[in-house]
This record gives structure tokens, C-alpha cells and sequence, in this order.
């Protein structure tokens, strides 16, 4: 069902962290580890927001094109899919699929304009085909669900109304991760919402005993987005690069 | 995990597992394609081939949102995609869907032309139901379709499902909770004559609401054989004012007046008084007349409920399915070709035109092909409904083209039938249609059932059954 979570692909097509969590093969063969599978997704994540910002799509968009790279990593390798091209191809059939579209040329333009490196350089062409691949490798499950929606009518609930931007930005972190292939978007927000209190120093633990959801799982994924930031300090941009260069040049 | 074929075998593993029986129609998006499964002859499919679009902007949007609504929902009376193929060289995607033998378009054509008599009262109330019944599914799932017309609307022929109706064609339909553009962005939608009064007056937010116009449109076409408001269409770009549909609709509903209709005042075209169309002046309503209805006709008052002005105010789908309409006799069927009345006449619907002059690579011979192998495969197919050659197809190479996993087919198939879920997606809380798998023995018992169906409330899980339905 399109917009019904309870009946979607989405919750059908949720994975295990131990399934998401695999370096392909022909990856393996090149070195990769998995922090740098976890480091170059990561990458790709910036990426495709960054260019989103200058074709000027707006957030869900962005959320729906990291879904779509994430989710094409759990089925294929990025030997196979270069990151480099799957990232925007991403961004491109997301924009589609949300009712945003953009044009192929103008994610080329874009692409050379802010990423002088050669090697994120693409041709209108390949971003096409790759959508074609892209579409077959989501199984043509395209309709993605994310916290942003419910988030204003839960924060106004919790008495947070004014931790909206702080949580959004929180939400948006989220993406860095692969917790949208693992999780219900609906406990994401609510992590991001117990992220949240803790930082502003809210004691909200009624108003989340009220919900009837597992606060376990709130908690666990409140825990991993709060280990994200500590290791976020730690990345480099060279351990980004090293990751990166173990992929080499395209073609 | 692909298993693209080699160079060599110019038949993809997935082309191999049909037969194409020929080509059955052409839109903008492509070529539509009928073929049997090779595995199981009596299923036939149509498969929708969508080009590559001439802009080089990659997959149509078009096909985007088809595929994308299709995957997620499943509903007896919404068309089945079962599956997707893509052909990496030409950049063409395929749908397949479930065969329907019959549209409405084709069954209103018949009896008005070939029959020159009404459809029984049993089968247009059927239709209609059915209609509405996927039609809230849909809008329970905030999906509008924006294209409902008698075309869209697709009646399965002989076989298990015979007499279902399947709403067809979702290249127009989206979600419409949360767009993030206003919905008018994506042009006029709707084909003119059931087009809503607040799109034909540049309202720009809509709802689905502009669904149960068509639905009014539709079930008045049904009733009289011919579209209720036909009006010319202005051809220009972009979104033209048609005044001329207006004109057709107020000459026969009446003058909208911002009294009955508050939100009139504020539409575009109203309020810069297009065309002068404030000014204008109709004579008392006559859609009774038109339909051939008295007033007090429960099928007449389900219908002026769909054409209400106020979108606000229009009946739902939800709403149409509880109307006392569905609770006379003659109750609706899930067969709605065949009444369960025995005895009662049954009309024999043709075919769908085959034209088996074009072969599955979409090349096409130049000579036209013998009418006997299209009656041989099609089933007894008239020879007269044998479209000419009017178009060669460009070719289209299909080595190359990746074949569906196994495992996520399985997974597809599956698809809802965890069923609805929130109930609060239901508002109407009809019941509703939870997967097909409930009726294994229809064919079979086809006929006894056909016998039955008016004793035992018809038996089918989600048909009105007198008992149960709150009044």
C-alpha cells in the first residue's frame, strides 16, 4: 500500500543488521573492509545531499535516494555499481518517484560544478542506464516511508515543539546510517526524539512509557545514532579517501 | 544474482516463458502486448512496453509511478502486475499485467451499437460496485487514480475471474498525503468528459473527490450508453479553459452557486470569470431526464450524489458502497457478465482486436497475417475486430534483458496479503477485499455458484451481504 506502513513493501523488505552489514566479494577482493563499505556509503550520503542542495530538492527526496543507494548496496557490489555514478543515479529516479523530478543534465552540470575530481565526472547516459539497474536491483520497490511526516504532531505531544529543528537535523543524521534498511521509520523518530531529550536535558521517560512501543529498540537505536556521533569525530578525510581509492578509477 | 543471458540467445529467459499472441494496443507511453504463459495456456497476460522517452530523460515518470503504486497494492479490483522486465540495450521496461478480455468502453460500445439495448440492471450495478470497491481501496490508501474513464475500467473475461472489474492504467494516479508540489504540477489530468467541475474551473488542490465525478460519469454511461457531458476539448497548451464541458455539465446539473458550493469563489477560473461563465444562465436541472430516472430512484440518488458540485460534499467511495442502491434487488455479483438469475439472457461481449501481425521483438511482417491463426489463438476472435497494419513498430532488440528472481517473485506475490492493517486507513470500515486466494474453486463451480450466489449472500469475502451491513 502506498502510504499504508502496516501493508508496505517497506516494512516486508526490512533487513537484519547482520544482513546489511555485508562486504560483497568482489569488494572483499579489493581490500574493502566493512568500516569502508560503512565509510564510502557514508560519503555517498553527503554526496548525494550536497548535489540535492544545488538541484534544489528538498529533504525527503534526499532521504529516498539514500534509502535507494543503501538498499541497492545490500544486493550488489560496489565493484559492480560505482558508487560515483549509483549516488546520483540515486538521486535521480528518487526525484522521480517523489514527484521532484530533475533533469539528467542538470545532475551532470552540477556533478562537474561541485566535485572537480575526474572521477565523479558522468554522462546523461550512464546515469540512465543505472536508473535501469537501480529499478531492478530495488526489485521495483520504490516507495519508501520516513520520520519526517509525524514528527511535528509527536514533538508537540512530547511538549518538545521547540527541539523541532534539533530533532529534524537529528532525523536527517539518521541517514548517515543504515538505519533506515533495519528499522520502522516511526522508532527512528522516536530515537531522534530521545536523542533529543538527552541533549536538552528533557526528562521525557513518562510521555515515552505512554506510547506503546518497545522502548528496548527506541533506546538501542537512540544508543547507535549516539555512538555515530562520537566515531563521526574520528573520521579523516583520509581514512575517507584511502576507502575510496581501494575502489579505483572508473572504467 | 543476475542471470542476464549471453550475447548469443537474442530470446531472454524471461521473454521465453510467453507466447505472443500479438500486439492489442498503443498509447504515447508504447505498444501494449497480449501473450499466454507458456507454463499455464489459459492465463493470458497484457504486457505494457514503455519506450524510452524521446527527451532523454531516462524512465518515463509515467512508468515510475505506475510501477510504483502497482508494487505496494493489491486488490481484486485493481489490476494485477505480475511482474517487470527491463531490456538493458533498447532501455525499454515492461509490464505485465493480468489479461482483462472486456473494458467498459468496448461493453457500453456493444450494447449501444451491436445490441442497441440497455445492460441489465444485475451487470451495471455489479460494475459499479466493484468499481467502487477498488476505488476505495485505493483512496483508503490515499492513492487517487485522476484518469477514470470507461477504458480504464477493465471486466475479466471467461476463466476463473469472469466478470471482474479492474481498474486499469495508474500512469496519471499518485499518493496524495503529503506531495510535495501541488498536485496541479503535473498538468490537467482526467479526459474531458469526467473531468470534475473544480479541475475544468483551474482548482488546484484537489482530492479524490474528482474520482467520484468520474464515477458518476461512468455509472450514468452505463445507464444510458452514451457520455453524460460531451463536451469539445480545447486543444492548447497549457491547460486551456474548457468551456464548452462546463457548458455541458451546467445544461444539465444546473447553475453552481457559491450558496450550495462555498469554495466556487475561490477556484481561478470563477473567480476571473473565464469566458464570462458566472454569467451565464441555465434552465432548471434536468439529470433525471437525461438518465432516464425518476427522482425518487435510489440509483438516481446514488448518482446525483456523485455529481454533486461541492467536492466537499461529494459522496465517497466508502460512502457509495453503504448507499441503499447496492441493498436492492437485483444485489451486486462478483460476476458481473453473468446475472444469477437462470434464464436471464447473457450477452456475449467480443473479444479485444488482436493484431497478430506484430511478433514479440516488435518487428512486424508486411503482410497481414491470416485471420485464422488470430482466431485460433485469441479464442474464437471475429474476424472483423482484426486490426490493419496501421503502424510498424520500430524494432527492439530483447537480448540482454534481465529476468526476475525467483525468491523476490515469491515475495511479491505475497504482497499484502497480511492485509489492511490500521483500520484507520478504512474510514468507512468496509470490508474489504484481503487477496484473491479465497476463491479457489470458481471455475469449477462456476455455474452452481452462479446458482447460488443470491441465496447465500453470494459468498464472496467483501461483496454487500444484506445481513451484515449497518444501516
Amino acid at each position: 500500500m502506498a502510504t499504508n506502513f502496516w501493508t508496505s513493501t517497506h516494512l516486508k523488505e526490512l533487513l537484519e543488521q547482520e544482513e546489511v552489514d555485508v562486504v560483497h566479494n568482489l569488494d572483499k577482493q579489493r581490500g574493502i573492509t566493512l568500516d569502508d563499505f560503512k565509510l564510502i556509503k557514508l560519503q555517498m550520503t553527503n554526496y548525494i545531499a550536497r548535489l540535492a542542495q544545488n538541484v534544489k530538492v528538498r529533504q525527503r527526496v534526499v532521504a529516498t535516494a539514500v534509502t535507494y543507494m543503501r538498499r541497492v548496496y545490500t544486493k550488489r557490489s560496489m565493484t559492480e555499481y560505482d558508487p560515483r555514478l549509483l549516488a546520483p543515479s540515486c538521486l535521480y529516479l528518487a526525484a522521480k518517484s517523489e514527484e521532484s523530478t530533475v533533469q539528467a543534465r542538470l545532475l551532470v552540470f552540477y556533478i562537474k560544478k561541485i566535485y572537480p575530481d575526474e572521477r565523479y565526472r558522468c554522462e546523461i547516459k550512464e546515469i540512465l542506464e543505472m536508473e535501469m539497474k537501480i529499478l531492478e536491483a530495488l526489485n521495483y520497490y520504490l516507495v519508501v516511508f520516513h520520520p519526517y511526516r509525524s514528527l511535528p504532531q509527536l514533538l508537540q505531544d512530547a511538549g518538545m515543539s521547540d527541539a523541532i529543528q534539533l530533532t529534524w537535523g537529528i532525523v536527517n543524521d539518521t541517514y548517515r546510517m543504515d538505519l533506515i534498511l533495519i528499522h520502522p521509520p516511526y522508532l527512528i523518530g522516536l530515537a531522534c526524539i530521545y536523542v533529543a531529550s538527552v541533549l536538552n536535558e528533557k526528562d521525557n521517560t513518562a510521555w515515552f512509557e505512554d506510547l506503546r512501543v518497545d522502548m528496548n529498540v527506541v533506546k538501542n537505536i537512540a544508543m547507535e545514532i549516539l555512538d555515530f556521533y562520537d566515531k563521526q569525530r574520528t573520521i579523516s578525510d583520509e581514512r575517507v579517501n584511502a576507502a575510496m581509492h581501494k575502489l579505483g578509477l572508473r572504467k | 544474482m543476475s542471470n542476464r543471458s549471453s550475447g548469443g540467445n537474442n530470446r531472454p529467459e524471461w521473454l521465453q516463458q510467453y507466447d505472443l499472441i500479438g500486439k492489442i494496443g498503443e498509447g504515447t507511453y508504447g505498444l501494449v502486448f497480449l501473450a499466454k504463459i507458456k507454463s499455464n495456456r489459459t492465463k493470458s497476460i497484457a504486457i505494457k512496453k514503455f519506450k524510452q522517452s524521446k527527451d532523454g530523460d531516462g524512465v518515463s515518470p509515467t512508468a515510475i509511478r505506475e510501477i510504483m503504486l502497482l508494487r505496494e497494492i493489491n486488490h481484486e479490483n485493481v489490476v494485477k502486475l505480475v511482474n517487470v522486465h527491463i531490456n538493458h540495450i533498447d532501455m525499454s521496461l515492461y509490464l505485465a499485467f493480468d489479461y482483462a478480455e472486456h473494458d467498459l468502453y468496448e461493453i457500453i460500445r456493444h450494447h449501444r451499437d451491436k445490441v442497441n439495448q440497455a445492460i441489465n440492471q444485475y451487470t451495471v450495478k455489479s460494475i459499479l460496485w466493484q468499481l467502487l470497491n477498488g476505488l476505495n481501496y485505493l483512496h483508503s490508501n490515499w492513492i487517487m487514480h485522476r484518469d477514470l474513464k470507461p477504458s480504464n475500467i477493465l471486466v475479466m473475461g471467461d476463466g476463473e475471474e469472469q466478470g471482474v472489474v479492474k481498474i486499469a492504467d495508474f500512469g496519471l494516479a499518485r499518493i496524495y498525503q503529503a506531495p510535495l508540489k501541488p498536485l496541479s504540477d503535473n498538468g490537467v489530468v482526467v479526459t474531458i468528459w469526467y473531468r470534475a467541475p473544480e479541475l475544468l474551473l483551474g482548482g488546484k488542490h484537489y482530492t479524490s473527490a474528482v474520482d467520484m465525478w468520474a464515477v458518476g460519469c461512468i455509472f450514468a454511461e452505463l445507464l444510458t450508453l452514451k457520455p453524460l457531458f460531451q463536451g469539445q476539448e480545447v486543444k492548447a497548451t497549457p491547460n486551456p479553459f474548457q468551456l464548452d464541458q462546463l457548458d455541458k455539465i451546467f445544461k444539465v446539473l444546473g447553475h453552481p452557486t457559491v450558496d450550495k458550493w462555498p469554495t466556487l469563489a475561490n477556484l481561478p477560473h470563477w473567480q476571473s470569470d473565464q469566458q464570462h461563465i458566472q454569467g451565464h444562465k441555465y434552465d432548471s436541472p434536468g439529470l433525471y431526464s437525461v438518465v432516464h430516472l425518476s427522482p425518487k430512484n435510489p440509483a438516481y440518488d446514488l448518482l446525483s450524489k456523485m455529481l454533486e458540485y461541492d467536492p466537499r460534499k461529494r459522496i465517497t467511495a466508502a460512502q457509495a458502497l453503504d448507499h441503499e442502491y447496492f441493498r436492492m434487488e437485483p444485489l451486486p455479483g462478483r460476476n458481473a457478465l453473468v446475472p444469477p438469475q437462470p434464464g436471464e439472457k447473457i450477452v456475449n461481449y467480443p473479444t479485444r482486436p488482436v493484431d497478430t501481425n506484430t511478433d514479440f521483438e516488435g518487428t512486424a511482417s508486411l503482410q497481414p497475417a491470416p485471420q485464422a491463426s488470430g482466431n485460433q489463438v485469441a479464442g474464437g476472435m471475429g474476424g472483423p475486430h482484426v486490426m490493419g497494419n496501421r503502424n510498424i513498430p520500430r524494432p527492439m532488440h530483447m537480448a540482454g534483458v534481465q529476468r526476475m528472481q525467483q525468491q523476490n517473485m515469491a515475495a511479491y506475490n505475497l504482497a499484502s496479503q497480511a492485509g489492511m492493517g490500521g483500520t484507520m486507513n478504512n474510514p468507512g470500515n468496509i470490508p474489504m477485499q484481503r487477496g484473491v486466494a479465497a476463491q479457489p474453486h470458481q471455475q469449477q463451480q462456476q455455474q452452481q455458484q452462479n446458482q447460488l450466489r443470491r441465496k447465500d449472500g453470494m459468498g464472496m469475502p467483501g461483496y454487500p451481504q444484506q445481513k451484515s451491513r449497518r444501516f
